[in-house]
Parts: C-alpha cells; sequence; structure tokens
C-alpha cells in the first residue's frame, strides 16, 4: 500500500527528474553532481600527471627544447642509484614509524577526549590544532625545538644532550616525531567520528554480560571503529610514502644522506640537477608504488570491517 | 542547519539555475577586479619588466630599480625574492614552460642548475657582449662571466671567503694580530678556547655553510700549487682525491678533533652561527663576506664585526683565497621585452652602480674608480685579490651534482659517518657524471 501511494505522489515530477539521471538512489554516486568537481580535477590533476609520464623516457632538462627519447634507461639508472636505493629505505621506515605511532597515538587521544571529561571540547581543538598550521611551519618551528643546546628546546626540557636533526642515527625518528606531533590529531578526529557511531547499547550490553573496559574495547569498540583504522591507516601510509615539506624544511635530506626520502631525491634530480627526465621517471614509480599499496592496503582492511 | 536544508525543499533545477547565477556573479566580481589591479600598479608606466631574485639581491636591486624609473620612467621594474632553494624551483618551472621572467638571478660560471652555463647553454640568456661595461670584466674572472666568449650575466663584483669574526671577543681573549699561518691559525683557536668561548661558529645544518671551510682552505693547499688545477681536472687528468683536496680536508677535520668548533655543528643552523658570533658567544665562522651584512644585523653594533683572511698554508706567502662573483642576473633571450631587460642591465654596468651594489653586499666592485667603496671589513682580502686568488670551485664544475655531494660528504664526515677516502671518492664520481 506504501509502494502505491509512493508510486501516485511521483508523476508529476517524473517526467523532469528522469532528465537528471533518474531517481535518487543512494547506491549510485550522483555523477552530475560531482561532474564539476571531476571536470577541474581532469583538467588541473589528471591530464598534467598523465601528460608528464612522457617525460619519464626522456633525458629533458627541464629547460630549453632539447630532449629525446631513452627508453627505458631512467628506470635502470634508479635501480642502479645508491641514493635513491636509500631513500627509498628512509621512506619505508618512516612511513612505517608514522603509521604505527601517529595513529597509536590518535587512538588513544580519540579515546580520552570520548570519554566524559569537563575539557574535552577544549581539549579536541587543542589536540588537532597542530593539523591546520603548514608543514613547513612546523618544521621551522621544530628546529627550534630540535636545537642541539643542552639548554635550549626539548634538550633543555627534558635534560638531554641529543643532536635531534644533526646526528645521522636520530635525524629520522625526530623527523618522525615531528610529524606524528603535528598529525596526531588528524587521526584522532577520524577515530572520534567512528567512536560516536558505536551504540551505547552494545556497551551497555557487554557491561551486564560481566565484560571490563578492556574487553569491551577489544570486542565491542575495536571491531566497529574498524572503517576508521581502514581510513587512517591509508592516509597515514599515503602521507608517509610521499613525505616532503617536513624534511625539506628540517634537514634537506641531511646530514649527509641520512633523512633523504624517495620525494626529496625527485625533487633534487629536478630541480637542483637539471635532470627531469629521469625525476619523472622516479615520480612515476613513486606514484605507482603508492597506488599499489593503497589499493592492497584497502583490500584488506575493509575485509574485516564490521557494521553495529 | 541541517533542518533547514531539509525544510526548503529547493528542486534540483532551481538548485542549478542557482549556482549558476552564483558562478556566473564570482565570474563577474573574478573579471571586475582586474582593471583595479592595473590602475593600482599601472602609474602610467609604458612597459613593465619583471625580476626574480634571490633574497641577498633585495637591498641592491630594490634601489638600482628605483634609480632606473627616475632616469627612465617609461619602463617600471617589478621585482620579487625567494630565497634560493624556491627561487630555484619555480624559475626553473618557468623556464622550463618557457615563460621566464624578462630578468632573473643567474649564477655566475657554471655548477648549479641555474648558473650562466646551464640556462646560456640551453639558449635562454640574452647576449650581453655589446653592452660597454663588458668590456672592462677582469680577465681571471671572465669565465663566470662568458660562454664561448659572450657575456651573459651582469655581477656587481666579487666577494670573498674567510673568519668573520668578533672584535670584542678578540679583544678579551688578548688577540693582538689577525693570524698568518695555518699554525699561527691553531694557536690562535686555541687561545680563544682556553679564553672559555668557541673559536668558530659551524652552521653545517644548513647545507652550503658545510662547503666554506673546504673552499677557504682549497685554494691555498690546491691552486697556489697548481693554478690550472680545474684545466687538469676537466680534462681528465686530475680529481679530487689525488690533489690538495683531501689536505683540505684533513685539516677542517683537524679543527673538529682540536674541539674548535660549537657542539654538534651538524644540528646548527646559519641563523645560529649568525647569531653566535654576532653576539660573542663564539668568536668567529668562516664565511662568505656577502652574509657579513647578516652578522651585522644580528650584532649589537655592526662595529663588533671584521673579517681576515684563512690562512690555508704555513708560508704565508703560500696563502691564496676564493674571490667569486657574487649571484648577478641575466635578460631572458626570448622574452617580448628582451631589449628594454638589456637595457637596464647596461644601466647596472655603469660604475656608480657597479658601486651601489657592491656597497649594499660588502663586495668588491667588479671594477674601480675614486668613487668606489671597499667594505672596511674586506681590506685585509685585497692584497690576494691581484694574483692569489681564485674562484669559488663550484663555478668551474661540468654539472649541478658535485655540490651537493660536497655538501652531504662533509655532514657525514662531522657525524664520524664516513671517511675523507669514502668523500673525496663519491666528489670524484660526481664529477664525472
Amino acid at each position: 500500500m506504501t509502494l502505491l501511494t509512493a508510486r501516485r505522489t511521483r508523476p508529476a515530477h517524473a517526467g523532469r527528474r528522469r532528465r537528471f539521471g533518474g531517481r535518487f538512489n543512494p547506491e549510485t554516486p550522483p555523477w552530475l553532481f560531482a561532474a564539476p568537481a571531476l571536470v577541474v580535477y581532469a583538467l588541473v590533476v589528471l591530464y598534467p600527471a598523465v601528460s608528464g609520464v612522457v617525460y619519464a623516457f626522456t633525458d629533458w632538462s627541464g629547460i630549453g627544447q632539447d630532449m629525446s627519447f631513452v627508453g627505458l634507461a631512467n628506470f635502470r639508472t634508479l635501480l642502479a642509484d645508491e641514493q635513491a636505493m636509500g631513500s627509498i629505505g628512509n621512506t619505508l621506515l618512516l612511513t612505517v614509524a608514522i603509521v604505527v605511532v601517529q595513529n597509536g597515538v590518535g587512538l588513544l587521544l580519540a579515546l580520552g577526549v570520548h570519554a566524559r571529561l569537563k575539557s574535552r571540547a577544549l581539549l579536541r581543538v587543542v589536540f588537532f590544532s597542530p593539523v591546520v598550521v603548514s608543514p613547513v611551519m612546523v618544521a621551522f618551528l621544530w628546529k627550534y625545538i630540535y636545537n642541539p643546546d643542552p639548554s635550549a628546546g626539548l634538550n633543555g626540557l627534558l635534560g638531554l644532550r641529543v643532536d635531534w636533526l644533526g646526528d645521522p642515527s636520530v635525524a629520522l625518528w625526530s623527523i618522525a616525531g615531528m610529524v606524528v606531533w603535528q598529525y596526531a590529531g588528524y587521526s584522532m578526529v577520524i577515530f572520534l567520528a567512528g567512536l560516536e557511531g558505536v551504540p551505547r547499547e552494545l556497551h551497555e550490553a557487554a557491561m551486564i554480560d560481566g565484560a571490563g573496559t578492556f574487553q569491551r574495547f577489544r570486542y565491542v569498540t575495536w571491531p566497529l571503529l574498524a572503517p576508521a583504522v581502514t581510513i587512517n591507516l591509508m592516509l597515514s601510509t599515503i602521507g608517509g610514502l610521499k613525505l616532503f615539506d617536513q624534511v625539506f624544511a628540517a634537514t634537506n635530506g641531511g646530514p649527509g644522506y641520512a633523512t633523504e626520502t624517495l620525494s626529496t631525491v625527485l625533487y633534487k634530480q629536478a630541480f637542483v640537477f637539471g635532470k627531469f627526465g629521469y625525476s619523472t621517471a622516479i615520480a612515476l614509480v613513486l606514484a605507482l608504488f603508492v597506488a599499489a599499496v593503497s589499493l592492497v592496503q584497502v583490500y584488506y582492511l575493509r575485509g574485516r570491517e564490521v557494521s553495529a | 542547519m541541517t533542518d533547514l536544508l531539509h525544510d526548503a525543499r529547493v528542486s534540483r533545477g532551481r538548485f542549478l539555475r542557482m549556482m549558476g547565477g552564483l558562478a556566473a556573479a564570482a565570474a563577474v566580481t573574478a573579471c571586475s577586479t582586474r582593471p583595479e589591479t592595473t590602475a593600482t600598479t599601472g602609474s602610467g608606466a609604458a612597459t613593465e619588466l619583471k625580476f626574480i631574485g634571490v633574497a641577498d639581491q633585495k637591498a641592491a636591486m630594490d634601489k638600482l630599480a628605483a634609480a632606473y624609473q627616475q632616469a627612465k620612467p617609461s619602463v617600471r621594474i617589478t621585482p620579487s625574492y625567494a630565497p634560493t632553494d624556491q627561487v630555484q624551483t619555480s624559475l626553473r618551472t618557468q623556464l622550463g614552460a618557457g615563460n621566464a621572467p624578462d630578468l632573473h638571478v643567474v649564477y655566475p660560471g657554471n655548477g648549479s642548475a641555474m648558473s650562466m652555463t646551464q640556462i646560456a647553454g640551453a639558449g635562454l640568456l640574452a647576449d650581453l657582449s655589446a653592452q660597454a661595461w663588458t668590456k672592462t670584466i677582469p680577465a681571471g674572472f671572465k669565465p663566470a662571466f662568458q660562454l664561448d666568449g659572450k657575456t651573459y650575466i651582469f655581477s656587481a663584483g666579487s666577494s670573498v671567503i674567510g673568519a668573520v669574526y668578533n672584535k670584542k671577543v678578540f679583544e678579551q681573549a688578548g688577540v693582538e694580530a689577525p693570524p698568518a699561518t695555518w699554525s699561527e691559525f691553531l694557536a690562535l683557536c686555541d687561545k680563544l678556547k682556553k679564553a672559555g668561548v668557541v673559536p668558530i661558529a659551524l652552521g653545517a645544518q644548513t647545507p652550503w655553510v658545510t662547503q666554506l671551510i673546504t673552499y677557504a682552505l682549497v685554494p691555498s693547499t690546491v691552486y697556489a700549487k697548481d693554478p690550472t688545477f680545474d684545466d687538469k681536472q676537466l680534462a681528465g687528468q686530475a680529481s679530487f682525491a689525488d690533489s690538495g683536496w683531501r689536505q683540505a680536508m684533513e685539516m677542517y677535520l683537524e679543527l673538529q678533533k682540536r674541539g674548535f668548533f660549537n657542539d654538534k655543528p651538524n644540528g646548527t643552523t646559519f641563523e645560529q652561527q649568525t647569531a653566535m658570533v654576532a653576539t660573542g658567544k663564539a668568536a668567529m665562522a668562516i664565511q662568505v663576506s656577502a652574509v657579513l651584512p647578516d652578522f651585522r644585523k644580528a650584532a649589537s653594533s655592526p662595529d663588533d664585526l671584521s673579517m681576515f683572511p684563512l690562512p690555508g698554508a704555513d708560508d704565508a706567502n703560500s696563502v691564496w683565497i676564493p674571490a667569486g662573483v657574487v649571484v648577478g642576473l641575466g635578460a631572458s633571450a626570448k622574452g617580448k621585452n628582451a631589449e628594454e631587460a638589456k637595457a637596464f642591465i647596461d644601466f647596472l654596468g655603469k660604475q656608480e652602480n657597479i658601486n651601489a651594489w657592491a656597497k649594499e653586499i660588502a663586495a668588491i666592485p667588479l671594477t674601480q674608480d675614486s668613487s668606489s667603496t671597499i667594505d672596511p671589513a674586506v681590506e685585509s682580502f685585497l692584497p690576494f685579490t691581484k694574483d692569489r686568488a681564485v674562484p669559488f670551485m663550484d663555478q668551474r664544475w661540468p654539472n649541478a651534482e658535485v655540490q651537493p655531494v660536497h655538501f652531504a660528504v662533509i655532514q657525514e664526515l662531522l657525524a664520524g659517518d664516513s671517511t675523507i677516502d669514502e668523500a673525496l671518492k663519491k666528489m670524484d664520481e660526481a664529477y664525472r657524471k
């Protein structure tokens, strides 16, 4: 009966609606609505990116018209390039550190500000505020905090004598710390959204069944947080793999090559050494690698998502 | 708010019309702002010359651009400045895309991606050879200005690398005269260290600072013995590993071993280095004279600071110094205002303008007359500039990779992560690329 009523009320607008792609269906994406954004995205992002791929197979210097096709030579150079290979190791180490710590801290912060604290609204703002600062500014700020002087910055606060950005064995982790400080609040907000979606009744039911705090987290909260975990892990992995601003502003890849990431290497090849062709080849490899890792991650993590 | 939206019941057609209206309004507003901007910046100038430069050029360029506009009101110069790294990125992109500014920063000689040889080699710089000032370029500086006999860059003069020192600290430690030999220099550092002050501030976290000590020593350890070293190296007959570069690196590390640097130089920046010397926490820094204004700004009195040549040899007569042409500018060969841009460079080449530019950056003017002034801080370098000075080493290096490798290996050596053998090997490999 309801169905019939619904049908009876629709015909007046049905013709007009069909022109715009038919009845609203939450399962199909609203293509028309997204079209302007997609067109801009295609023109501003996709077209330049795809047309740039050609340069990966040339020896273009970035200036002038001289360029010749060199086939796969740039990719062979990459495989033999000690510095680029070393930077892949650094990039992976940084990514793992950032993904684990940023999400761990983000989850703890989210659980903390989700609790019934009086100042939780204020704390949410405080923890999120570093996210809105430009990464380059954060790096400059942290250069002061990481001052090696024993009486200044973090050393002065903790009574240490660590050369945070100058010691090759510490510098990479100092940069990870800086990134985690900035983006833990971002992970927190996503986890918080997930936590808000966990029905109170499930917790109450678990409490009645005698579950303690940890058990409720393990068996109720954690499984239902899976979508938030997927998004957070994916975003932080992508962020880690293409990390550039903070490294460039804080150490410029140094001391030596200790904090060189794939992004800083490709930047230097293009703008410092004038090897645009080779740099584009590195960028292409980086883009494919990030895409592959993200797809695998999403495929695996989506599999463990459940709904309440 | 959400309820409001739900209740408003705007049909899709109406929504799209509203959005179209908004877009049209935005477009109209955007267009309407355009004439206003022109009106505020225009001031009736017929030609506008765009200049992109590095921050070091700001003081001199602003002054001379204003002077040029007074002399020739029909041309307006709109300069913009940024730190070297950023300029390198944006300018190279513009050069690559074929929309270079009319005038832009160019580094003398070769050895960096924005150097005269690299850009002129790509046919992007206008030939300045017909201008009068190019006839008076000192012979020793010609490789910095010219490619295949044609001049492509204007630079106001040269700067030197040596020790920037705090006079008050030297007085307090009882230092009477600057050292003339390497042994005297080591004794001086020892004396300062015993007086409880850091002898040499080193901000090696800032990459370009790492190179200055080797640059200050190599003229004595390499070029004093063989002034044709560059040519031999280009011909493949000499290398870093089998030359006085090894000795210079050993001397560099000796300074570290003896505790003459501040603690943790790899974690210290150029700004911190500047502040240490300016405030008297450290006695000196091996630096290029072009940054002397930065030290003076940070000091309580600009007269507190002076410079002396770093003696890289034990025989005072074998001490040579690095004197390099300072960063300059060139005119875009393909810009529509190329002739006007060249006319401006011709104006810069007048002696009084060379003097004015050099004065702003404490440089030694390219050519001198009775009105030329030389900063008293660099006077002690003048006896060397005639026949015991060599351009900064990178200006003759064949590619842009050697210099960044030099930065990186110095940081590795300071961190104890590498050996001199490995460092020189890496530099030789980069040189041969």
